[in-house]
């Protein structure tokens, strides 16, 4: 077994290594022959490869010393105006060394940039197209502004099919000495839905206990490394205690650092198990939608979901009355 | 229900008043010279800024000299016509039942403006003529207004108490609320008050009530605090606003910036909104206001601020529709910050670990702190042999490991490995 992080252990490094999105690889590689890139904008949920086909195709370009030409900014770390006025534009607009006339600017979680920092980018990306190519990866395009968006090629990844998912982790876990169980490979995409670096981790974390992955195991790992009890959740909100459920709610976000997006996609899938009467859960998964969109454009999780547990609240009450 | 502490622990004799030693002496000399017929000054004006004790004083004199006590304020005077009313009350010594009278006509400063002219030249002729001891009350005496009315008064300044002995008196308080309090505690909240003793005690009741002790970190916020409307006031403006004009104003009024203003509503609209629909009402304002701020946020047109301010103020406000007003509930502080300055450190450890998976993974800081680290933690707290081997990939440092084991003994296990 080894000590490195396994999601990074296993990236692909080439574009012919990448199992999925198929059609996106193809024109990359196409990319790569031509030894032409354009701007590119990489949308899709966490977990699909994003990063990684950038990094492949910056290592299919310009070879083993492709750091010489590439630069990675996390967005999400420097979303600021300053760093594309400096950082970024001190890179595009250096000249290119090598065949290559261009260099490539990989910036990753691009949709947590500031707005005024993409229209200074929009400039930047303009001005310099003859020395470097943006990538920008993002879950949400919608969060790139429209100038931007037109001048890139846009690329949806979409999450990794099951039996691609599953082929991956039979890989990992034979090279790694894991026995994983048929129904661990269940567990695993049922709670990672396709995330293959979430399900990879999970992976990771159910070997260190050191005996064979079935399902039982990896629950307990995703129950300790996401303690979200959403289902005890609502049923708090249901009873109609507010403060209760928002407090356990503030719990989730704040002390175990579990996502919005995770939280609200457990909310959906809870209302058609819960037992309330069938009209009403169509009503329900319509404000969870709403607040999902809201949770989308707006800037702060735990009050966008603590209004979802407001409306689970007022509609417990009419249940009440109305049976 | 709770009773408001101003109410519940008000003084009951003089001896229990907070500060002013010399105004009282000079109050009760000045009731004394009655027995021995009526003094050149009828009327004692008690002067001095809000909160220092002076409607309170008049009261407990009353009381300490066992006298009927008749209270008028501003609204029972604003004319000639409703003064005269009670004028006779004034004119004779003594009540009906033998005892003696003390009238006290608080708040002075109410009378505003060229109707309620007559009023204080009513007051005046009352105050030449009375034949029972007259209190008056105002904030400012020196208004022009009473130049007249004050030549004919024995003026009697009250001065802010010191905070030394506005912390006594809360003190006093606690211990008769069974709160174990800290000193600094105490003195930090009478500070803050600068002299203020009934919002001093608000202040205390809001951050105490039902709590067996308080210390110094559940006061300190109290910085942020305004003195001249306090957050309390906005948050009863904009939560019980009854117009939407009116809960938009309380904004201006808030000595905190928007974001913490925010917090404050957020964290206290639901409290005070018991009925589910208000509550589902005020909580969708809330979102949408949030929504708007995060449209701030990408495009910064800041001049979006006003329809934050529409949704949480107006919007709170409007959800109102069912909810019955019941009793007083105090107003809290926002918790999520309490737990963000709480966590400071852990999220500046979290994030320098981030960085560290960040150097190797490709991924920001901030969604590795996330993504990564419950894994890792699961890890450490399993496996000492993976958990070393990754502390050497990801060069993490001592603390780290500590942090991620969990626990000494486990870090220490990691370590060995290591070394």
């Amino acid at each position: 077994m080894s000590f490195e992080m396994w999601a990074e252990k296993y990236r692909p490094k080439k574009l012919d290594d990448m199992v999925n999105q198929k059609e996106i690889v193809e024109r990359l590689k196409s990319f790569v022959k031509s030894r032409n890139v354009p701007h590119c904008i990489f949308a899709g949920p966490p977990g699909t490869g994003k990063t990684t086909a950038a990094l492949c195709l910056a290592r299919d370009l310009y070879g083993e010393a492709y750091r010489d030409h590439v630069m990675e900014l996390n967005a999400s770390d420097e979303r600021g105006i300053d760093v594309v006025r400096e950082t970024v534009k001190t890179f595009a607009r250096a000249r290119a060394m090598g065949d290559i006339p261009f260099k490539v600017m990989i910036l990753d979680e691009a949709d947590n940039m500031t707005g005024d920092a993409q229209q200074a980018l929009r400039r930047t990306m303009e001005r310099y197209t003859e020395t470097c190519r943006f990538i920008m990866c993002a879950n949400y395009s919608g969060k790139i502004i429209e100038p931007i968006q037109s001048r890139c090629a846009p690329f949806r990844f979409t999450f990794l099919p099951r039996e691609e998912h599953d082929k991956y982790l039979k890989c990992i876990a034979e090279k790694e000495n894991v026995k994983l169980l048929e129904d661990g490979f269940d567990a695993i995409f049922e709670v990672c839905s396709g995330d293959l670096r979430k399900a990879i981790n999970t992976l990771q974390a159910a070997a260190s206990l050191d005996k064979p992955v079935d399902a039982k195991v990896v629950y307990s790992i995703t129950g300790r490394a996401h303690p979200a009890d959403v289902q005890k959740m609502i049923e708090v909100a249901m009873s109609g205690n507010f403060l209760e459920a928002r407090k356990q709610l503030r719990d989730m976000i704040q002390k175990y650092g579990v996502a919005g997006s995770d939280i609200i996609r457990q909310i959906h899938t809870e209302i058609f198990r819960t037992s309330i009467p069938e009209p009403w859960k169509i009503k329900l998964a319509d404000v969870v939608g709403e607040i999902d969109y809201r949770l989308v454009e707006g800037a702060d999780e735990e009050v966008q979901l603590s209004a979802l547990l407001a409306r689970l609240v007022e509609a417990s009450s009419k249940l009440g009355k109305s049976s | 229900m709770y009773a408001a502490w101003t109410v519940k622990h008000k003084p009951k004799s003089l001896s229990e008043i907070v500060g002013n030693k010399e105004a009282l002496q000079k109050l009760i000399e000045w009731v004394q010279s009655w027995e021995k017929g009526i003094p050149k000054k009828r009327a004692a004006f008690l002067y001095g800024t809000p909160g220092v004790g002076k409607t309170v004083t008049a009261e407990t004199l009353a009381n300490d000299f066992k006298m009927e006590f008749v209270e008028k304020n501003a609204s029972d005077y604003r004319t000639e016509e409703a003064i005269n009313r009670f004028a006779g009350l004034a004119s004779q010594y003594g009540s009906l039942f033998g005892g003696k009278r003390i009238i006290l006509l608080d708040e002075l400063d109410g009378l505003t403006g060229t109707a309620d002219r007559g009023g204080v030249k009513a007051i005046t002729d009352i105050v030449k003529n009375a034949q029972s001891p007259i209190v008056l009350i105002a904030n400012n005496p020196y208004d022009p207004r009473f130049t007249t009315l004050r030549s004919h008064c024995l003026l009697i300044e009250f001065k802010k108490p010191p905070a030394g002995e506005v912390a006594k008196h809360l003190k006093r308080i606690c211990e008769a609320e069974g709160i174990q309090a800290e000193e600094n505690a105490l003195k930090f909240i009478a500070q803050r008050s600068e002299g203020d003793i009934r919002s001093a005690l608000n202040d205390l009741q809001a951050l105490a009530q039902g709590k067996k002790s308080l210390t110094y970190d559940d006061v300190s916020w109290l910085g942020y605090r305004d003195r001249q409307e306090t957050i309390f006031n906005v948050l009863r403006m904009i939560i019980y606003g009854k117009t939407s004009i009116g809960a938009k104003q309380a904004v201006g009024m808030a000595d905190v910036d928007n974001d913490m203003l925010f917090e404050w509503i957020y964290e206290n609209a639901p409290i005070h909104l018991t009925d589910p629909h208000d509550l589902a009402m005020a909580m969708d304002a809330l979102s949408m206001a949030d929504v708007y701020r995060g449209r701030i946020r990408s495009t910064q047109d800041w001049s979006l601020m006003r329809y934050v301010i529409d949704y949480m103020t107006a919007g709170v406000a409007m959800a109102r529709q069912n909810t019955k007003t019941s009793g007083w509930i105090p107003f809290k502080f926002p918790e999520r910050i309490q737990m963000l300055s709480r966590s400071k450190s852990e999220r500046a450890m979290k994030l320098s670990i981030g960085r560290k998976i960040k150097r190797k993974c490709h991924i920001s800081a901030v969604r590795a702190s996330k993504e990564f680290l419950p894994y890792i933690r699961i890890i450490f707290k399993n496996n000492v042999e993976m958990a070393a081997g990754l502390s050497r990939w990801l060069d993490l440092d001592s603390e780290m490991v500590e942090y991620i084991a969990g626990s000494e003994e486990k870090a220490e296990e990691i370590a060995k490995l290591l070394s």
